[in-house]
């Protein structure tokens, strides 16, 4: 009892005594709505980061680097997007404001996404933490999946009563030849306003593209800083995919950015500058899409395929059973 | 019923006759099952699996409905 309770005194003099580090930064992420809420291709996140000092005051002159990550294929089926599994999403860095950073972003598919960030102080300090969190796949889908499965086991059903008692038909096999369709290229290109420069790397699915965007003066010797609002929009999905609203930037920003889906993106930036009117660019790409891997189709084929058999056998066995009952 | 199963038993050996094939119910059951599989595999791939664009395109977004079938 003695032993414990001096382990505790000395615990607790510890805790007072050591000071807490004076360069100690505390980074925080949360989205909106909930992580436990969210799912591709629903409706874009707001993610924020939050950095304080030791004191839990935000930071007020900083910058955050961010890199989002894709989660990594693993599990017996692929995503709806398998050149998106493992890849980088997203880097690109931002101004801390009141110790804040704020975007949005629409998660493409389900699994463990994480997120790498890197705080740079204007003193020199620096901290990094990576936060890990689960986006969970849509319901929706995985009730369309029961209900394709449940009409496959009965396709393979009634045949199975069909082919057990019926007499030999003629089958007729159509072959279906398929024909490789080429992916759409495209090339560099920027779209330049009066007072504006949007310029977009050539657009791929898995693999991050340059987004850059300058305004037109900041090649002077002392740039202003500008606030920029930046959204890429999915056209036929008709969706935000990214955004941020109103950030301080020196003149010019850029950020990789990947496309996850081979369609249509618009990309729109404000410029805005103090005494002058906002300069607006827009610009319209198209992200060439890449044919799935066959290692990502095959387990999918395969469980149809395994339903319908299964649904072979369970009909023969009902078939069966019937006559037996029907004879006795 | 019992005359509709004999008759189509007639049927039966009659076409197997014709065809000059003797092969046992079981051993049927499993040749026309292979049959159907491969042409649902087949099917499935050319509806869910095509690059062709007309194919592609009609069943879009049937495949990403689906959550496990790779899409573009």
């Amino acid at each position: 009892m003695i032993r414990i309770i001096s382990l505790a005194s000395f615990t607790a003099v510890f805790l007072l005594v050591v000071p807490a580090r004076a360069d100690e930064l505390n980074i925080y992420f949360k989205t909106t709505p909930n992580i436990e809420r969210l799912r591709p291709y629903a409706d874009p996140a707001t993610m924020s980061l939050l950095v304080t000092d030791a004191n839990g005051r935000p930071l007020t002159d900083g910058s955050v680097t961010i890199r989002l990550n894709a989660p990594r294929s693993g599990g017996f089926f692929s995503t709806d997007f398998p050149w998106v599994e493992g890849t980088r999403l997203q880097e690109m860095q931002l101004d801390l404001r009141r110790g804040r950073a704020n975007w949005k972003y629409l998660f493409p598919i389900r699994g463990q996404y994480r997120l790498a960030v890197n705080v740079s102080t204007a003193d020199g300090r620096k901290e990094s933490k990576q936060f890990t969190f689960n986006v969970r796949e849509n319901e929706k889908k995985w009730g369309t999946l029961a209900a394709f499965s449940t009409g496959l086991f009965f396709l393979g059903f009634i045949a199975g009563r069909v082919f057990t008692s019926a007499p030999k038909g003629i089958v007729i096999i159509v072959f279906a030849l398929l024909a490789a369709s080429g992916t759409r290229a495209d090339n560099n290109s920027s779209e330049n306003d009066a007072g504006a420069a949007l310029e977009v790397g050539p657009a791929r699915v898995g693999q991050p593209t340059l987004v850059h965007w300058r305004f037109k003066n900041h090649i002077d010797p002392a740039p202003s800083r500008v606030l920029l609002s930046l959204a890429i929009v999915h056209l036929e999905k008709a969706k935000t995919v990214f955004e941020v609203e109103r950030i301080p930037v020196p003149g010019e920003f850029a950020m990789n950015f990947q496309f996850t889906d081979g369609a249509e993106y618009r990309l729109v930036a404000i410029g805005e500058e103090a005494g002058s009117t906002p300069i607006r660019s827009e610009k319209i790409i198209s992200a060439s899409a890449l044919e799935p891997p066959t290692k990502a189709m095959i387990p999918a084929f395969a469980y149809f395929i395994g339903l319908i058999a299964l649904g072979l056998i369970a009909g023969r066995w009902s078939k069966r059973r019937d006559t037996v009952k029907r004879e006795e | 019923m019992i005359k509709l199963i004999r008759e189509g038993n007639s049927v039966e050996r009659i076409i197997n006759a014709w065809l000059n094939l003797v092969v046992s119910e079981q051993a049927s059951f499993f040749i026309k099952s292979g049959i159907f599989l491969f042409v649902c595999g087949a099917t499935l791939f050319f509806a869910l699996g095509a690059s062709y664009p007309a194919v592609h395109d009609t069943l879009h977004n049937v495949r990403h409905a689906l959550a496990v079938v790779p899409c573009h």
